[in-house]
């Protein structure tokens, strides 16, 4: 909003205002994951310090304690290697589907399109209490797979409403120009637009694996010991009341943190489309 | 939508096909493309969602537990669902949700709103702001559970230092309610901000620069102009905020896993411990079903609104 008739000065005063206020937000916002970090990066008497220790010189001792606990290396990997198995089984299912959405005229479709909006957006815990009486009888607790069957019910609607948006912004012509020289739709599909698609494709990969990533319902009911992911772990260890250790709860809640916020920055540009389900582009 | 142009693909193709005499091989995945690319994904959902939640309704009919048998159970009818709305515990979860997410929704709204008239000022290094509000939406919820709970410690916490005095926010049922509801404000809003941002970007300039021109103050401005314009995005932020305040659990669940004295068991806890803590698998499932029913509603408005909004 730009708004004329101010004089310089008047402007200067506005954009202090303007500033300091962007800052104190800025510390709202951000103050709680610094002093995390700050904590991670302190001796366990440094920590529990009344008053708070301000400056100190920083150790790696939580970190390194964290990272050479076989448990976390463990969850690290479980985390990996269920959100990828969803987001690759989801993108292999929906994204021509979600091509499908976005260029075929077909019966049922807008049925179809709306009820998987729907999946996405029902409780998961509605979800979660038949899927774990089923995975019982299946003899699946407890196992990756699982897992991924679970977070397919949320990744596969985020991934074909992403693609579809994506699908919809590419020009018809260069598909028709293909189908001109002879492709067939499966073909235009696979070698023109897919490529073409790349952007949308990694945006929807990243934020499915984001919400993979950052859950703990599922992984919480559907996973062991053995099985379980980094937020389960982090949830145990927080709710060990004797001997609370905060080093290591604040370096790990930031080493899985860390690679949320940059593939996050990564996807910034995509993030309110993705996360509003296409309502908003 | 782009779709207008398929028919006439497909009759383009028609005439290729016919001079190329390939179209038994190819034809068919091309006459019916839709359905070979739509129905995996409509196979899928069904087994791993559609399937599920039949099976949840059916073992909210039953007397159905963990030990039996999937259809070794007795029909009850609707018992489970009277037992449910016989339990104070279930019935102030539902009143519980309810404030809640009033309380977070409406604060993640004004404070999303003021945070995107902020950051749409056109001033140098607004986009290291922008950014950075990525951070708590983002967040993992366990984490970010994790951390508030660490700075809320009423002994060596950060907070009850600044404040000066040994609070005890999660022991006591108002703060505990306030602090968990605090923190998925904290969490949400710039979601809220960032999408009302996009609003705010993509509106027209003209109507302001006309009010500005015919004399209006800046709040008129801001009060006749860009609220009514900005008006659908409020809409999608209401609804879309709704129906994932109404499913909290994560940092809910973390920070006090529903007490002190079930004063943060919202229907989300108290089904989870229904089900995985006390093994109530039909009970579960009845108030998983309340809940779904419940949230479907609110889905449909969504639902509703953007059609209405596409079709514009």
């Amino acid at each position: 909003m730009q708004v004329s008739g101010l004089t310089p000065r008047q402007r200067l005063c506005g954009r202090i205002v303007a500033y300091a206020a962007l800052v104190a937000l800025l510390l709202v916002f951000l103050m709680p994951l610094l002093w995390v970090i700050g904590l991670s990066l302190k001796t366990r008497p440094q920590i529990f310090t009344n008053p708070p220790l301000l400056i100190w010189w920083p150790t790696f001792e939580n970190y390194a304690r964290v990272l050479t606990q076989g448990e976390f290396v463990t969850a690290f990997f479980n985390s990996l290697v269920v959100s990828a198995g969803a987001v690759l089984v989801s993108l292999a299912v929906g994204v021509p589907t979600a091509y499908a959405f976005a260029r075929v005229r077909f019966r049922g479709s807008s049925f179809i399109f709306f009820s998987l909006l729907v999946m996405r957006m029902l409780p998961p815990i509605a979800v979660l209490v038949p899927l774990y009486a089923l995975f019982n009888k299946a003899g699946l607790v407890n196992t990756r797979s699982a897992l991924v069957i679970a977070y397919t019910t949320f990744s596969l609607p985020l991934i074909v409403w992403i693609m579809r948006g994506f699908f919809e912004d590419l020009p018809a012509e260069l598909e028709e120009a293909a189908r001109v020289d002879g492709a067939t739709r499966g073909g235009a599909f696979l070698r023109v637009m897919l490529p073409l698609a790349r952007p949308g494709l990694a945006t929807a990969a990243i934020l499915s694996l984001l919400l993979a990533w950052n859950d703990f319902l599922f992984a919480a009911v559907l996973s062991s010991n053995r099985t379980r992911t980094l937020p389960v772990l982090l949830a145990s260890y927080a709710g060990a009341d004797t001997g609370v250790d905060w080093g290591s709860i604040a370096a790990s809640g930031v080493l899985v943190v860390l690679p949320v916020i940059l593939f996050s920055f990564a996807v910034q540009r995509h993030l309110v489309t993705g996360l509003s389900s296409g309502a908003v582009k | 939508m782009g779709v207008s142009t398929a028919p006439l693909a497909r009759s383009r193709y028609a005439v290729l096909a016919r001079t190329r005499g390939e179209a038994r091989a190819t034809g068919w995945l091309d006459r019916h493309f839709a359905f070979a690319t739509v129905s995996p994904t409509v196979l899928v959902s069904l087994l791993v969602f559609g399937l599920p939640l039949a099976f949840s309704l059916w073992i909210s009919l039953q007397g159905w537990s963990i030990q039996q048998s999937l259809f070794g159970s007795r029909f009850v009818g609707l018992q489970n669902y009277s037992d449910l709305f016989d339990d104070p515990a279930f019935v102030a979860s539902i009143g519980r949700t309810f404030l809640y997410t009033a309380i977070t929704v409406s604060c993640e709204l004004g404070i999303g709103l003021g945070l995107a008239l902020l950051l749409n000022l056109d001033l140098p290094f607004i986009g290291i702001f922008r950014t950075a509000l990525i951070v708590p939406m983002m967040m993992t919820p366990i984490v970010a559970a994790l951390c508030w709970k660490m700075l809320l410690d009423p002994q060596y916490g950060v907070i009850d230092y600044i404040i000066g005095a040994p609070i005890v926010w999660l022991g006591h049922p108002v703060l505990a309610f306030v602090a968990v509801a605090a923190v998925n404000i904290w969490q949400n809003a710039p979601y809220v901000g960032i999408l009302l941002l996009a609003g705010l970007r993509s509106l027209p300039s003209e109507p302001v620069e006309a009010a500005s021109i015919d004399g209006a103050g800046r709040w008129q401005v801001f009060r006749h102009v860009t609220l009514p314009l900005l008006r659908p995005y409020i809409v999608v932020a209401l609804l879309l905020r709704t129906i994932f305040e109404f499913r909290s659990f994560d940092n809910v669940y973390v920070m006090t896993s529903g007490g002190p004295a079930d004063a943060t068991s919202l229907l989300s806890v108290y089904t989870y411990v229904t089900s995985f803590v006390s093994f109530d698998m039909s009970l579960a499932a009845a108030s998983s079903w309340m809940m779904l029913l419940m949230a479907l509603v609110m889905c449909l408005a969504f639902v509703v609104m953007i059609r209405r909004r596409d079709a514009n």
